[in-house]
């Protein structure tokens, strides 16, 4: 199809107010008259809140407010389950919010949090997801699932018996991936107030404004016509705004004081108020023939969705999906497994599960090319999916799948350098 | 001693939500009375530039230029519901549903320009260069400003709303087959990395990325997308972990938890094939997600094909390579 300006190289619209730094980030957004909201974090990773003391706080001139779990008319939120709780009762990792001071000056609200006096009964651990997937394990979430595995996904497809038999050569390993943050430059940060109509307004950094109006309407029960949530330029997401943060936080503050709050975080808070990406261990086994097509795939993946269940179905059911790699394997036998454990909690970020396992299949493609005596270049070319190609999941590949011509156009950027002292 | 190898990694991604989750996008149009128009869309403009995106399609149906629209998202008191900026779904699935949006504002557009030009099918009607008229006769076209206000004096408006919901079935739970996603995307990267066998630092020389894109709606944003992927991919690969001790980060700052900075990036080549998926807007598909992918298993690749050591852990830290090197010569020594 003939286009002019689809496929052209117009420039951004946004370009000019970042470059000149004009462009409002949550950030810089404040109004008169504004509270500014601290929360404080569990430092252990499991326990039980006992009490919260917060006359000392209170005693402080300028400290208008302290809010905990009581204070949230219905305390939950998560994408898949609402199961994070606003302002917890109950802790499941360092760094889950227990309370929130509101005050009239940044310092005087951070100083007042160190004064908030919380005192916890501290439960046991596990933070190894193998360990936690033992039946007799403590359950972190026992309304939700009877031990820690929150999710199993496997996939069967042609038979391993078969396939093993068929290989010349099989190449096993362990692959093992790490947590990572989104480190996203800008810091989550809101403005939420209540506006003239009476509305709850929050202005912030997100991935989808439509969920976070959902969930703030939620716990604080309102409806989604009184609540308006406004993205303001986002400084990189990544999947790190995809669950809620502070916004419900700052919104049960300004509905409870009648004021307009300010929250930001400092860049440790904001490690510890969003999701990571899931690590894994992958254990592979892939056979092919001596000729380089492959024949048998066997792999198990464990992924540690820390303390909440966020997206990790999803991200686990993602990674055993796109664990054979784009190519064509006939007999494959994966399981996929999500767990909880009392790590920081994984959820959403860029890849989504199939970021992991790309580590592992492209590995074995090498080892196996290697192994055979082939390029890495020509294992692949004779196992990729093309158009009418089947993958592991029986799913047929009816159009579009042009990774011969990328590789083709990839091809002349392989000849291996020299050596330098 | 600094050893060179090359690396190849290939990788493919299935875009949208999956698993039959309904994965649905809106969109409103209005075409105003000086031939502009403005999009409202609740998709969230994380900076990877889908506002810049959804100007160009409506642009291109109503023979506008991009600065013609107004692309406003975002906000739930103005805007509908477009699902979320993630799962490599905006410019596919949003992108639809403003295509979608854009012509149907259009098509009424069309029905009433066919009546003004004594044309008895709106097919005969084109939009072209900010005018609206007979196709094939340039004598007979007016801007494309009067003809809207013209209509409005009439009590006729172009205004839209439309949504496009992906495909997508979820697969069976004891077997897992199915299909779970459409459409997929694919890409492989090469990546040139140095060795210090002394010091066990891995620098990466140079990355070429190809990707398929079905169509590139904006090439200079996917070679933005490509950049910022390949850089991510990066930091994943060489430099990036959080360490934990009992659930405590113990480096929650960016001078303990090491991001790629300038000096980590290398010279990337971006290049794109395009083979247009047909259920995308103008053939395309995303590439958000799928521009991180292929990177990690390129420089792990390079890696081996630099010093001839597997690593299966990432990051690939200093310590893990000599480690590596040392087994490695051990084994030789023995």
């Amino acid at each position: 199809m003939k286009t002019s300006v689809v496929g052209s190289r117009v420039t951004r619209e946004d370009a000019w107010g970042k470059v000149f730094g004009q462009t409002k980030f949550p950030a810089d957004v404040n109004l008169p008259g504004q509270l500014y909201a601290v929360v404080i974090r569990s430092p252990h990773p499991h326990a039980r809140v006992l009490s919260i003391n917060s006359d000392y706080a209170l005693e402080m001139a300028g400290v208008v407010a302290v809010l905990s779990a009581k204070d949230v008319p219905h305390n939950a939120h998560g994408v898949l389950f609402r199961d994070q709780p606003v302002l917890a009762e109950y802790v499941r990792m360092v760094g889950d919010p227990v309370a929130v001071v509101g005050a009239e000056t940044e310092e005087i609200a951070r100083e007042a949090a160190k004064r908030v006096q919380v005192e916890y009964e501290v439960l046991p651990t596990v933070f190894d997801p193998e360990e936690a997937m033992k039946p007799d394990v403590l359950p972190l979430h026992p309304s939700l699932r009877p031990t820690n595995v929150l999710y199993h996904m496997p996939i069967r497809r042609g038979s391993m018996e078969e396939g093993w038999a068929k290989a010349d050569v099989v190449i096993e390993k362990e692959y093992n991936t790490q947590h990572v943050d989104h480190a996203f430059l800008q810091p989550e940060a809101v403005l939420a107030y209540l506006d003239e109509r009476g509305h709850l307004v929050v202005q912030t950094a997100t991935q989808y404004a439509h969920y976070d109006r959902g969930e703030i309407a939620h716990a604080l029960g309102l409806r989604f016509s009184q609540v308006q949530v406004k993205t303001l330029a986002v400084g990189g997401a990544f999947g790190g705004r995809e669950d809620i943060s502070l916004q419900v936080i700052a919104a049960l503050m300004a509905w409870k004081t009648l004021r307009p709050v300010k929250m930001e975080n400092t860049r440790e808070e904001s490690f510890y108020s969003h999701s990571k990406r899931h690590p894994m261990r992958m254990q592979y086994k892939t056979g092919a023939t001596k000729d380089g097509k492959l024949v048998a795939m066997e792999a198990k993946i464990v992924g540690d969705s820390g303390a909440y269940a966020s997206w990790s179905i999803n991200v686990l059911r993602k990674a055993a999906v796109h664990a054979t790699g784009p190519y064509v394997i006939p007999n494959v036998s994966i399981d996929s497994y999500a767990v909880f454990t009392n790590n920081p909690f994984s959820g959403a970020m860029r890849g989504f599960g199939a970021a992991q396992t790309v580590l592992a299949y492209e590995s074995q493609m090498d080892l196996l090319a290697k192994e055979i005596g082939i390029s890495p270049l020509e294992i692949r070319l004779r196992n990729i999916f093309k158009v009418g190609s089947t993958t592991a999941t029986g799913q047929v590949l009816t159009s579009s799948v042009p990774l011969d011509q990328c590789l083709a156009k990839i091809t002349p950027y392989l000849q291996r350098g020299g050596e330098s002292e | 001693m600094k050893k060179r190898g090359i690396g190849l990694g290939c990788s493919w991604y299935g875009t949208g939500y999956g698993n039959g989750f309904p994965d649905v996008s809106s969109a409103f149009v209005e075409i105003h009375d000086d031939g502009s128009a403005t999009v409202l869309t609740g998709a969230v403009d994380v900076g990877q530039g889908s506002n810049s995106i959804f100007a160009q399609i409506v642009a291109e149906e109503l023979g506008l230029e991009a600065q013609d629209i107004c692309v406003y998202s975002g906000d739930t008191d103005a805007t509908p519901d477009s699902g979320t900026t993630a799962a490599t779904r905006q410019t596919y699935n949003t992108g639809n549903a403003v295509l979608k949006a854009v012509r149907q504002a259009k098509s009424s557009l069309l029905v009433y320009a066919a009546r003004e030009f004594s044309c008895p099918t709106p097919e005969g009607i084109e939009l072209k260069e900010g005018y609206i008229g007979v196709k094939g006769d340039p004598s007979r076209r007016v801007p494309l400003a009067d003809l809207v206000f013209q209509a409005r004096l009439r009590g006729e408006r172009f205004i839209s709303a439309e949504s496009s919901t992906a495909r997508s079935t979820p697969v069976d739970p004891e077997t897992g087959q199915g299909a779970p996603y459409w459409p997929y995307s694919f890409g492989c990267q090469s990546a040139e990395v140095e060795v210090d066998t002394e010091t066990g630092v891995v620098q990466v020389l140079k990355v070429v990325a190809v990707h398929d894109v079905g169509k590139a709606l904006n090439p200079t944003q996917v070679e933005g997308q490509i950049a910022g992927g390949v850089t991510q991919g990066i930091g994943y690969a060489l430099l990036e972990e959080l360490e934990l001790d009992e659930g405590k980060i113990k480096n929650p700052a960016f001078s303990s938890y090491l991001i790629p900075t300038a000096l980590d990036v290398p010279n990337i080549e971006a290049f794109f094939v395009e083979d247009a998926e047909s259920t995308g807007p103008f053939g395309a598909k995303g590439l958000g997600e799928p521009a991180m992918l292929p990177t990690v298993a390129a420089i792990i690749n390079a890696i081996d094909d630099a010093v001839g050591v597997r690593i299966t852990s990432i990051p690939a830290t200093p310590e893990k390579i000599l480690k590596a090197l040392a087994e490695k010569n051990g084994e030789v020594n023995r």
